[in-house]
């Protein structure tokens, strides 16, 4: 596949895109402001030396509740893209996305069994409650996909396809115990269990934010050093083997990389679908399968992707909002699938 | 003269001010979330401080044309805040906690109810609510005018039972699906079906799918639809069509299959409870004196 554009415009296109969703997700809300109030606010709590009369609303607003949901959108985003590129050049295979190792499906378990679980133990410890869902929901992440690796591994050779299965059949395991808890739940934890499942921006607050942007700002910075080590390994495993690269530590580390990255989202915004699974795609159907320039374009992409979706998210309903895994999926397909059609043309 | 007009519009003018001083403590604009407390804003005569409702807020149906603001327990603080509310009033239920958190940050009381379905817990909330509209004799009021209704309903109950034994009722949400939930022991459900004089018969705990079989089992007396759509006779029948079980239980023979409003179930005890109580005893002892005029059978 010919790349449609140069690396270097994709990468100007994509920074103008981010910058403009970031703009946004920090200007519109339900709570209309002045954009001058905005931006006054903004540089104000940069720690910038601006006249802040009558900025107090808009401060509040934009600090505790546009600018907590505007990083954690961007985080999101961004390591959610990162690890589909890794999970689809580990795979080598296109309909790869971060959940096939079992992360999102482990998650998801975790989070069943801190929500229904955690409703039947009542009243926790304030101290704890708070955290209880999205470190349930992040050790799910690991455990699962530690298993579905080992399973996959043997001799201290992974097999690709081995592993793949595994995490089909970790994948289907996992939906059924978290059916059995969707059945255990009573109405309330199960509205809960729902919503969850369709992730959302909604409520983010500093304290829940760091974990996430410690862990996407590592494996940002992680992934693109084994740029070079997947685009070896399109060309197979023994190829990738021969040009002198140690492909089972690749393996290893992609497979923590996504581990990690897709359960610390997971756990700090519920499961956003789509991302990690169509954003590469349609940065490879841009730029070709190079790994230097797909792996930071689909980091820029999945994060102004997911900004603009979340800013319709709370803009189309409001006052009320739209849970953002809908919208993810209702702007991504169809451009998807417009690109496809026409690179068949 | 024109003195006396000024000093009359002067006194007019102070006392008006001072009335807007009292009206000003109170909150002005308010956002209700939970559907039974929201009813009882406006049985309170609160409606015109109505700025926002959730979703389950259905009753009276005049509050569809105010603002939605979601689902009570996935609320977006930044959506409540631009309805510039002065009080957020809900039950426990209101989530999830950050969101609540920044509400209350942003400077909105926040007023979180309980919705156990018992008198004290109304007491308190009506109480609470009475007090946020400058209205404790109106909440006290109603308070015990809903006392001795339910007096009166168990009383009715005790009279229309003396002799018999009660029917045994289930209550079913969704029956379109395959398998409807069955109203447990420890759901308002139950709860209604007690006070109204039935023997709720389902053994398990809160809402859970009932298998046809199950229902073969349990054979009712009594089933409650807790759906409007099947209270005209075509759509009995054309469930009981669908439905062959459900068709072969003791309730659907005798047709004493009965359609609640799904909406009073929802968020502890709301006021019209009263009417359905006396609507709901009468289709259990059909032979018995209706206790109010318009809960014929």
């Amino acid at each position: 596949m010919n790349p449609v554009v140069l690396p270097r415009s994709l990468f100007i296109a994509l920074g103008l895109l981010l910058a403009l969703a970031l703009l946004l997700s920090l200007a519109l809300g339900p709570v209309s402001l002045p954009l001058l109030d905005t931006c006054k606010a903004a540089l104000r709590l940069l720690g910038l030396p601006v006249a802040g009369d009558g900025l107090e609303q808009a401060e509040l607003i934009i600090g505790q509740i546009r600018m907590p949901r505007t990083l954690l959108g961007l985080a999101v985003g961004a390591v959610l893209a990162l690890s589909g590129v890794a999970m689809q050049g580990l795979f080598r295979n296109p309909l790869a996305d971060p959940g096939l190792v079992g992360v999102s499906s482990g998650a998801a378990l975790g989070a069943a069994i801190a929500i229904v679980g955690g409703a039947s133990l009542g009243g926790l410890p304030d101290a704890i409650a708070p955290y209880l869902l999205s470190a349930s929901a992040f050790a799910g992440g690991l455990v699962v996909t530690a298993l579905v690796y080992r399973l996959g591994s043997r001799n201290g050779q992974t097999s690709v396809s081995t592993m793949l299965l595994a995490g089909i059949a970790l994948t289907a395991l996992a939906g059924a115990v978290i059916g059995l808890f969707t059945y255990l739940a009573d109405d309330a934890t199960l509205r809960t269990l729902t919503f969850w499942n369709l992730g959302s921006l909604n409520g983010a607050s500093y304290t829940r934010l760091w974990p996430l942007l410690v862990v996407t700002i590592g494996v940002g910075l992680w992934l693109p050093k084994r740029a070079k080590a997947l685009n070896a390994l399109l060309l197979g495993e023994s190829e990738a083997r021969h040009l002198g690269f140690d492909v089972e530590r690749v393996k290893r580390e992609l497979v923590f990389c996504t581990a990690l990255g897709v359960g610390a989202a997971v756990a700090a915004a519920g499961m956003i679908g789509f991302i990690g699974l169509v954003v590469p795609h349609l940065v490879r159907l841009l730029v070709g399968p190079d790994h230097r320039v797909l792996l930071p374009a689909s980091a820029l992409a999945g994060a102004a992707l997911l900004l603009f979706a979340d800013v319709v998210a709370r803009l189309v309903l409001a006052p009320a909002e739209l849970p953002i895994g809908i919208v993810t999926a209702l702007i991504g397909a169809p451009f998807f699938l417009y690109l496809l059609l026409r690179g068949r043309a | 003269m024109r003195v006396t007009a000024r000093i009359a519009s002067l006194c007019c003018a102070v006392l008006l001010s001072q009335a807007v001083v009292a009206a000003d403590a109170l909150p002005q604009r308010w956002v209700s979330a939970g559907g039974s407390i929201t009813e009882w804003v406006v049985a309170l005569g609160g409606q015109n401080k109505l700025v926002g409702v959730d979703t389950t807020s259905l009753n009276p149906i005049e509050l569809k044309k105010l603002p939605s603001i979601g689902y009570q327990r996935q609320l977006a603080a930044e959506g409540i805040l631009s309805l510039k509310p002065d009080l957020l009033l809900g039950t426990e239920e209101m989530g999830p906690p950050p969101v609540i958190a920044q509400v209350k940050g942003a400077g909105v009381t926040v007023e979180s109810l309980a919705t156990k379905a018992d008198i004290a817990t109304l007491e308190h909330n009506l109480t609470r609510i009475g007090a946020l509209l400058g209205d404790e004799a109106g909440a006290a009021k109603a308070v015990a005018d809903y006392k001795q209704r339910l007096e009166q309903q168990a009383q009715w109950v005790k009279t229309a039972q003396a002799g018999k034994t009660a029917p045994t009722v289930l209550l079913l949400l969704s029956h379109a699906g395959s398998s409807p939930m069955a109203a447990g022991q420890d759901t308002i459900g139950a709860w209604l079906i007690e006070q109204a004089g039935g023997r709720s018969i389902a053994t398990h705990n809160s809402y859970k799918a009932l298998s046809t079989e199950a229902l073969l089992a349990l054979d009712p007396e009594v089933i409650i639809f807790a759906d409007r759509s099947i209270a005209g006779p075509e759509a009995k029948a054309a469930l009981l069509k669908q439905n062959p079980a459900l068709a072969a239980t003791h309730a659907a023979k005798a047709d004493r299959l009965l359609a609640l409003d799904p909406t009073v179930l929802v968020g502890g005890l709301g006021p019209r409870i009263p009417d359905t109580l006396a609507v709901l005893g009468a289709a259990f002892y059909p032979a018995a004196q209706p206790l109010t005029a318009n809960a014929k059978p």
